[in-house]
């Protein structure tokens, strides 16, 4: 049997995947979509987080960003930007 | 002297779950997604329909009159379509985002619930059946995109899936208004079992389908003299959250079982509870459960589950909504089971019509204990199932 160190989960769903799109590749391309949207958003907290040092230590490392704690304060913040992001990116068409 | 056991402090299976700073940042942006979806989206959907869509369709006289065609009267307009295939990848990358930090958090977490389980020191008990069969209607499909859901094994003692529910949970749920804090509907079934029999003091409590035991832990806390029973059929859940309660202080007795068909005695339990069950299981299930209860349940006993609104229950519009799910969030019984009375169902296992009941209940963290008492004297409505209210069926035995 595998060993708890080598146990590697699986990413694939079992069962059938629905499509909402005529052409079932739109809807591979609303993954790619949206996965890309939360990378950008994982970039910009991740410069959050270095200016935030930058501001209150004047120098940042790696391990400094890694071991950076938000305070509720600035996790509301990044809430709030998180959703006012979200309505951008995600605009809708007014129906036709 | 040597230290007494008791004394060392048990440490918490969760803190091993330790993401990076990205790993946090992706779970923090897939809740905004989920919210999104479920409450942006869901609010644009429904005014497209009711303000667009409904009434060029009366118009034309063929007003959508149930679940079924009103999916069929939106499911090619674009309102549809993206809130449809946002709310399932937000749903899969719930997972996804907590899977890494599962898979390295592995070994320590297992180590913990192994020796947790050989010592409880809380009190507590882990009985697991390795031969136990689990269900096909658990197996065929993984529930909530879930890879794995509740049941998969993937290594001596695993308890991943465990970690993957609870912290793929918390994503799914760290943006929604009512459903911020886990067990928020045990603490609120527990509340308004105590303010509508308060003289009802139970010995036992048994959960069903309980997995890591997050809505069961409420009940043992609003109860604490009562000896509190979770059964599960994925042993995987029950390990985690059997660390969990021991952490907590709280005994809880896990066992793994089939609901259908348990080994307690007959009217072993004078609390029967569970929260978001019956509809992950098959209607025939649904029946057999039932009738279990019935023969668990003691004279005097109360039992509560908490559920999806049955069909007659909600507007139309309201069963498309809910529906939704039986196809695209791989819960194939869902329409199913929305679709039986809940007063029926505990009629048909045995339990007195007059005895049965089915009703909205309010979240007590978001309605507040002062509108709750107005609740409970008929001056005040409960919020709606997953708007600030949860929806319960259950019965007395006299």
């Amino acid at each position: 049997m595998t060993t708890s160190a080598e146990v590697r989960l699986p990413r694939q769903t079992k069962g059938k995947r629905p499509h909402f799109f005529d052409d079932p590749s739109i809807d591979q391309m609303m993954t790619f979509l949206l996965e890309l949207t939360t990378e950008v958003g994982v970039l910009r907290e991740r410069l959050d987080t270095v200016e935030r040092l930058l501001d209150s230590k004047g120098s940042v490392t790696r391990a400094a960003i890694e071991a950076y704690q938000p305070d509720p304060a600035v996790e509301q913040e990044r809430a709030a930007w998180r959703d006012a992001y979200l309505k951008r990116v995600l605009r809708m068409h007014a129906p036709e | 002297m040597a230290a007494n056991p008791k004394d060392i402090p048990i440490p918490n299976i969760e803190e091993l779950f330790r993401p990076t700073h990205d790993e946090r940042a992706r779970q923090g942006m897939v809740s905004m997604i989920r919210k999104h979806a479920i409450i942006d989206m869901r609010r644009a959907l429904k005014s497209d329909y009711e303000e667009r869509i409904e009434p060029k369709l009366e118009r034309e006289g063929r007003k959508p009159e149930d679940s079924a065609a009103i999916e069929k009267s939106l499911n090619r307009e674009a309102s549809y379509r993206f809130y449809s295939s946002i709310r399932y990848n937000a749903q899969e990358m719930c997972y996804l985002s907590v899977q890494p930090a599962v898979e390295r958090a592995l070994p320590g977490m297992i180590d913990l619930a192994k020796d947790l389980a050989v010592r409880n020191p809380t009190g507590g008990s882990l009985r697991l059946n390795p031969n136990l069969e689990i269900p096909r209607y658990i197996t065929a499909l993984d529930v909530h995109l879930a890879p794995g859901w509740v049941h998969a094994e993937y290594t001596a003692d695993d308890v991943a899936q465990g970690a993957v529910v609870t912290f793929g949970g918390k994503v799914f749920s760290g943006q929604h208004p009512y459903r911020k804090k886990p067990g928020a509907v045990g603490e609120s079934l527990a509340y308004w079992i105590k303010k509508k029999f308060p003289n009802f003091k139970p010995k036992r409590i048994l959960d069903l389908g309980t997995t890591t035991g997050k809505n069961l832990l409420p009940y043992c806390t609003a109860f604490p003299n009562a000896e509190a029973h979770g059964i599960d059929v994925g042993a995987p859940v029950l390990r985690y959250g059997h660390a969990i309660a021991e952490h907590e202080g709280i005994p809880v007795h896990f066992s793994q079982q089939n609901a259908e068909s348990t080994d307690f005695p007959d009217g072993h339990f004078d609390l029967i509870v569970s929260s978001f069950f019956f509809h992950e299981v098959s209607v025939k299930a649904t029946k057999k459960i039932l009738q279990e209860c019935n023969r668990l349940l003691a004279p005097g006993g109360v039992m509560v589950h908490m559920e999806l609104p049955d069909e007659a229950t909600v507007s139309p519009y309201e069963n498309f909504f809910w529906n939704w799910d039986t196809l695209n969030n791989n819960e194939p019984w869902y329409t199913s089971y929305r679709a039986q009375d809940p007063i029926q169902l505990c009629e048909e296992a045995g339990f007195a019509r007059d005895q049965s009941f089915k009703l909205h209940v309010p979240d007590i963290l978001t309605f507040g204990e002062e509108r709750h008492a107005k609740f409970m004297r008929g001056e005040l409505e409960s919020p709606a199932h997953g708007s600030g209210g949860w929806f319960v069926f259950g019965a007395t035995k006299r």
